[in-house]
């Protein structure tokens, strides 16, 4: 089903399905009309506050989905902000996004109210998610909760879901692509939606819950097929956000579960392509969409009802990347012969040397880490020459041996220019990729 | 119970959950994340053997800041002790 909005998605299935199940935390069960009633109950509450943005520090519970879509209908600008975050970062965050009330732990909500705003005034419908900051500070992307019900619209068009279904909601709800694959795809196909227990559980959310499709990141992935954590009713997993090994598509068939990919980008309300049969990696491009390639691979995307609405309070950075309704995304891609998307790499995950040498680091690191038989790894730039970041206990002069094959076979220009072996893990987001402008800061 | 039982059995559940890693070589000082085997995901799987056993809770916002093996047994032996 399409929906233009959370009020209108939320109601009609209320209508039309008043008993069934909707949402589902721990032992509390919602129906669709139950949670219309909760939410546009807070809803009245949140109006009569005179709030205008709410910050949300999600935990994923059925109170902080409730939160989320009366605060939506009480016309307040929502941001999510990752309860995990460190505290200096998020208040940080909540000056930038001019919050005026926090939702989420009471301790924590205490803590940052220093730095509450004045709010916003043209609020109504946004919700702002943070992008992962994977390359470069995070910035918060404008959203509405008709572009991310459309964006569940065309996922559900790719992969629907029948009301029978159970999804499971793994992913933080501060992330889109946990909000829309996770949350919103479930409820516009009148599912429902089993919302994660938190870290603690994911060992035993699925054998809980007993879904029939879960949205996940690779790594969680790996973590639920490697400890045998899935029930034998998942027929569906949908992994997002980074690149999955074979290995684990493997894993997954032989226990009967279909895997798709879907891509996507937070300034896209999540998922633009998602695979549906055959290959997985050769994703479809969805309803809505429209992607071609630049001349260099770049993958450029024409999102009409999915596109964010900009970077909040930053039009230098949205105009760089937006241009005439068509999004520069910093990702590599091709066709293949049936016109289905494949993603080749990052390209934003490459360094430009002085000479004009690019070297693509996925591809560089991979042949360091196969060279050396370690994988907490990663190449960033200092004094203009590539520098090996090792995390772990190494000598340098037996790194150096061990890469000497891999060197002699670069051009001089893209060889090693230094090894720095560190105890510190390397910065990560929440999906794994390493953050890179963080490293180059650290390194710098 | 001693702080020095709390870090054996934690090397226990450590052994438990990923039994080709050589447990008697870990230090009090060893970083998990980069001198073991044991990734963020493992990281949890272990923090929640410990929590069951030791009938204790950490909580998530903390779980970060416990680097190293010692880290993990103070958090753990802390909360032991208050019970």
């Amino acid at each position: 089903m399409r929906f233009d909005s959370f009020r209108q998605m939320l109601s009609y299935w209320a209508r039309q399905r008043p008993d069934a199940p909707a949402l589902r935390f721990g032992r509390e069960t919602r129906s669709f009309s139950g949670l219309w009633e909760d939410v546009s109950r807070r809803a009245r509450e949140l109006k009569a506050s005179g709030r205008t943005c709410v910050g949300i520090l999600s935990d994923g519970s059925l109170a902080c989905v409730t939160e989320i879509f009366a605060a939506n209908l009480a016309g307040l600008q929502i941001v999510m902000l990752d309860a995990m975050a460190p505290e200096g970062l998020l208040k940080t965050l909540i000056r930038y996004t001019d919050v005026d009330l926090l939702w989420g732990d009471g301790e924590l909500c205490e803590e940052l109210s220093i730095s509450l705003m004045g709010g916003v005034k043209d609020g109504a419908g946004k919700l702002l998610f943070f992008t992962s900051g994977t390359t470069e500070r995070a910035k918060a992307v404008v959203l509405t909760d008709h572009s991310l019900c459309q964006s569940a619209y065309n996922g559900s068009e790719k992969l629907p879901l029948a009301p029978e279904d159970t999804l499971l909601c793994l992913l933080p709800l501060g992330h889109v692509f946990g909000f829309v694959c996770g949350l919103l795809w479930g409820l516009s196909c009148g599912a429902c939606v089993a919302l994660g227990r938190g870290a603690r559980h994911y060992g035993d959310d699925c054998d809980f819950y007993r879904p029939t499709a879960v949205s996940v990141v690779p790594m969680l992935l790996g973590f639920l097929l490697r400890q045998g954590c899935v029930n034998p009713e998942l027929g569906l997993v949908l992994v997002g956000a980074g690149d999955c090994p074979p290995r684990l598509l493997q894993a997954a068939a032989a226990r009967g579960i279909r895997v798709s990919f879907g891509y996507g980008l937070t300034e896209t309300s999540s998922g633009v392509a998602i695979s549906v049969e055959g290959d997985p990696y050769a994703m479809e491009v969805c309803p809505d969409d429209t992607i071609t390639l630049a001349e260099d691979g770049e993958i450029l995307i024409e999102a009409p009802t999915c596109m964010m609405q900009g970077y909040y309070k930053l039009p230098d950075a949205t105009r760089a990347v937006l241009k005439d309704g068509v999004l520069r995304t910093g990702d590599l891609g091709r066709f293949d012969e049936e016109g289905k998307l494949h993603i080749t790499g990052r390209k934003k995950d490459v360094l430009v040397l002085p000479d004009g040498t690019k070297i693509f680091l996925p591809e560089y690191e991979a042949r360091l880490m196969s060279a050396l038989g370690h994988t907490e790894l990663a190449v960033t730039l200092k004094n203009d020459r590539p520098l090996l970041v090792f995390v772990g206990q190494a000598e340098e002069a037996a790194l150096r041996e061990k890469l000497k094959d891999v060197m002699r076979e670069l051009p001089r220009g893209q060889q090693l220019g230094g090894i720095l072996i560190s105890g510190e893990p390397l910065p990560r987001t929440a999906t794994g990729k390493i953050k890179r402008w963080e490293l180059q800061q650290k390194v710098g | 119970m001693t702080r020095q039982e709390v870090l054996e059995k934690t090397k226990k559940v450590i052994h438990d959950c990923f039994p080709d890693m050589d447990v008697e070589a870990l230090r009090e000082e060893s970083v998990i994340n980069t001198e073991t085997a044991i990734d963020s995901m493992g990281f949890v799987l272990v923090i929640c053997k410990l929590e069951a056993l030791f009938d204790v809770r950490i909580p998530e916002r903390q779980w970060s800041k416990l680097s190293t093996l010692g880290d993990v047994v103070d958090a753990l032996y802390k909360r032991v002790e208050k019970r």
